[in-house]
């Protein structure tokens, strides 16, 4: 005790040493904080974007293998077609047993068959046109006669030369002739419409990519009804809109007629796709249904076989190969293979990760040379004070416990120091980490606001008005976490929640729809990316204290080094 | 606390402390270079011994021997019969021993008061009010109680050693050493201090030892060691 009560009476009267001391240790808590609040952030944005964009593996056709195939034995065209015919597509039953895996969070899958439809045209340039062309050539003789001045310049045609002369065109030759056109369109097949079948909005991607929007109604949520979304050609084509039904037909079996309601109409927002002298997008005799839909078509109908794109939702990064493997094993087909978008998701998360390694380096190097300077300082110090040791020394004080109290009075000042330095780090970097949050945060809202909105559920000037108000959430929040430092962290997370409830009950109050109404879309927990506002946290102040502690213990250690090999009598000598 | 107990007594029973043909030499002096050589002296508790020699005759040397703070000697110095070099010398320090320096050595950022209650904190004295007994033992030195809060460098040469004095007899040692307690004051203040020593010698049977000089030391002393150059 007496060790403690001698270290503090030992700073209060040597302000100068300890203050100095104080200043390094508040620079290196500042830094240190800055940057463990930038890592963790980045660690956060990390995660949260993990969790919306999950890593999912497919199942594609192995192109190389399937070419290897066909050209092995020199087949002809025709063999090569039966041969690709003879490869068996993927049932579902085969995706339900690949999707049962311990790798696998979950998976779903959606269903393309082709079909006709009754009193609806197609959207499509493939039509036989008659073209006739009338070709009139036409010779011109011209005479000209000179009433005096210059011959005219500029040959036939030319302007008329001043002075008088006249000029006259004769027609003598026409031809008509007939050209018939033929332009295929290779997509049509069999049927001229593809009727797609999801099972879930999480599997329509093209949705939540934004890649087909919603232009009147919406896709409806029930994945059991016959309805439907046809893109904005096919219903100006057909002159229909949301309410009107459509007439399906079986293409190997006219009498098999289905009925669909249209509850929406989407646009395809792709820049990429099509070439220049395409008049309609590719999607354009897409007719977006549900899987159980297509299967009541396929009960009638053995002979039609759908096209059945499995998503399976993987676990972690480890399980990606492991269920690839898991897949191979269970007997998938040589001519195919199981794809994954790891990579995608990795390249997405490079930048922040370049900020989170940057961070490390950072606190890194100033650990380093702040623990130098620490470890330099106490050398001075001791030096300094090696008569008071040789004092206490002599007076019968061990040597430990002389050791003890050097590191006392260090750990005092470095605590107190410690909190300081938190204190302004987290000024400083709650603006730093908030600034890349708080866009993290608009473009989470964002996102979510415009898949609701290609959804057809909700609309741009409502998407725009939440994202103000995210804004000033986000400043709220950034308020409250200077407040939350001395509350706990469930009222933090009361706080947090209490803000995404209200932000979430405006965005309902706007679009006048049940808090049930509101959809995942297989994207990202938008709530969970707005709780990332508390900067310095709990985490972060104990990550400090443990720095303290050890650029304490470091730098005590040479302190203790130099008062064990100091001898009493030498130091009072010299002092002498 | 932990204190040494009396053993059997092999020589004279009154000592306390005895050296028994103890050589020293320096670490860097050559194998036969003794700055003390064949030193036999024994000391009894209630007596002041002065030892003095001419500079360099190694009397700083034998101090610092008796008092712990150098144990690589030749031969045996024993307190109470016990061999030196066997016992926990921080607490025999702290304990049984004082030294009071020419030069003071008080702690410098610490009161006067501070100073001598940092010492029976170190001797872990169990005194119900430490502060009071602070105050009694500086004015048994002849400090006013005025003093007991000022820092120790802001006292005089006189009153340091004072305090010095009575920070060694904060735990109650039974040796008092003092290496030239009264180089750095002038002569009324040296008889001041002797009279101090000579107090706690006779009065409360401590053992006194003196370094010094001063043949003023030499002649207010029991007995008078000669220390001489050794060859």
């Amino acid at each position: 005790m007496y060790i403690l009560k001698n270290a503090v009476t030992s700073i209060r009267r040597s302000k100068g040493r300890n203050i100095l001391i104080g200043i390094i240790i508040i620079v290196i808590a500042v830094s240190c904080t800055i940057t463990l609040a930038i890592r963790e952030s980045a660690n956060k944005i990390i995660n949260a974007y993990e969790e919306k964009n999950e890593i999912e593996s497919t199942i594609e056709m192995n192109r190389e293998s399937l070419m290897s195939y066909l050209r092995d034995g020199d087949k002809t065209q025709e063999q090569m077609v039966e041969a690709f015919n003879n490869i068996e597509n993927i049932t579902e039953e085969e995706i339900i047993n690949y999707g049962n895996s311990d790798y696998v969070k979950s998976f779903y899958y959606t269903y393309t068959i082709n079909v006709d439809a009754k009193d609806l045209t197609e959207a499509t340039d493939s039509l036989v046109k008659e073209t006739t062309t009338t070709k009139t050539e036409t010779s011109t003789k011209t005479r000209t006669r000179n009433f005096g001045g210059n011959p005219p310049k500029g040959g036939p045609g030319g302007p008329i030369s001043s002075g008088g002369s006249r000029t006259t065109t004769t027609t003598q030759k026409k031809t008509t002739t007939t050209k018939i056109e033929k332009i295929f369109n290779e997509k049509a097949g069999s049927g001229a419409f593809s009727l797609i079948g999801y099972n879930s909005y999480e599997a329509m991607k093209e949705f939540i990519n934004g890649d087909y929007i919603i232009t009147s109604g919406e896709v409806s949520s029930d994945f059991n009804s016959n309805n439907c979304v046809i893109s904005e050609e096919l219903a100006t084509l057909n002159k229909l809109s949301v309410g009107d039904t459509i007439t399906i037909v079986d293409p190997n079996n006219n009498s098999n007629t289905y009925t669909l309601t249209i509850t929406g109409i989407y646009k395809e927002n792709t820049t990429s796709s099509g070439s220049m002298s395409d008049m309609f997008s590719t999607s354009a005799n897409n007719i977006i249904t549900n899987v159980n839909f297509i299967k009541t078509i396929l009960e009638k109908n053995e002979n039609l076989k759908p096209t059945i794109t499995p998503t399976f939702i993987i676990k972690d990064e480890e399980s990606v190969e492991l269920f690839s493997n898991e897949v191979l094993k269970k007997g998938l087909s040589e001519y195919y293979k199981v794809t994954n978008n790891l990579e995608e998701i990795q390249n997405a998360t490079k930048s922040i990760s370049n900020v989170k390694t940057f961070a490390t380096t950072f606190l890194i190097i100033t650990l380093s040379i702040g623990g130098v300077v620490l470890i330099v300082i106490n050398m001075i110090n001791i030096r300094e004070r090696k008569y008071e040791i040789g004092v206490l020394r002599t007076i019968g004080m061990k040597k430990s416990k002389v050791s003890l109290q050097f590191m006392s009075e260090l750990l005092i000042v470095c605590i107190i120091s410690l909190m300081i330095g938190a204190s302004i780090g987290s000024l400083l970097s709650v603006n730093v980490s908030n600034k890349l949050l708080e866009n993290e945060i608009q473009n989470s809202m964002e996102e979510y606001e415009d898949i609701s909105h290609n959804f057809g559920r909700g609309h741009i000037e409502e998407s725009s008005l939440d994202q103000s108000e995210t804004k000033e959430s986000t400043e709220n929040n950034t308020v409250e976490q200077n407040e939350t430092k001395e509350s706990t962290e469930n009222n933090k997370e009361i706080e947090n929640n209490e803000n995404v409830e209200d932000k979430q009950s405006s965005s309902e109050s706007n679009t006048e729809e049940p808090k049930e109404e509101k959809y995942n879309f297989g994207i990202a927990n938008v709530n969970e990316v707005n709780s990332i506002d508390a900067v310095v946290d709990f985490k972060i102040l104990l990550e400090l204290l443990g720095i303290g502690v050890s650029l304490t213990l470091i730098s005590s250690l040479a302190t203790m080094i130099a008062i064990s090999r100091f001898s009493p009598l030498t130091i009072l000598k010299e002092r002498s | 606390m932990k204190k040494i107990k009396n053993e059997e007594n092999n020589t004279n029973s009154k000592n306390i402390l005895s050296i028994k043909n103890v050589n020293y030499r320096y670490k860097d002096a050559a194998r036969d270079e003794y700055v003390l050589k064949d030193i036999n002296y024994d000391f009894e508790k209630g007596k002041v011994y002065a030892i003095r020699g001419r500079s360099g005759s190694g009397k700083t040397t034998l101090l610092s021997l008796i008092s712990g703070l150098e144990n690589k000697y030749e031969g045996s110095i024993l307190y109470k019969n016990k061999e030196l070099k066997k016992m926990d010398l921080d607490l025999y320090r702290n304990t049984n021993i004082e030294i009071v320096f020419q030069s003071y050595n008080l702690l410098p950022h610490l009161t006067a008061e501070e100073n001598i209650i940092l010492s029976m904190d170190i001797s872990k004295v169990k005194v119900r009010d430490k502060n009071e007994k602070a105050v009694k033992l500086m004015e048994s030195v002849g400090l006013p109680k005025n003093l007991r809060s000022r820092r120790v460098l802001k006292l005089s040469g006189g009153e340091q050693q004072r305090v010095a004095i009575a920070r060694s007899l904060s735990y109650n040692p039974e040796i008092i050493l003092a290496d030239e307690p009264t180089g750095n004051l002038d002569k009324e203040t040296e008889n001041e201090i002797l009279d101090i020593f000579i107090r706690l010698a006779h009065e409360e049977n401590k053992c006194v030892i003196i370094v010094t000089h001063s043949s003023n030391v030499c002649n207010k002393s029991d007995i008078v060691y000669e220390l001489k150059k050794s060859k």
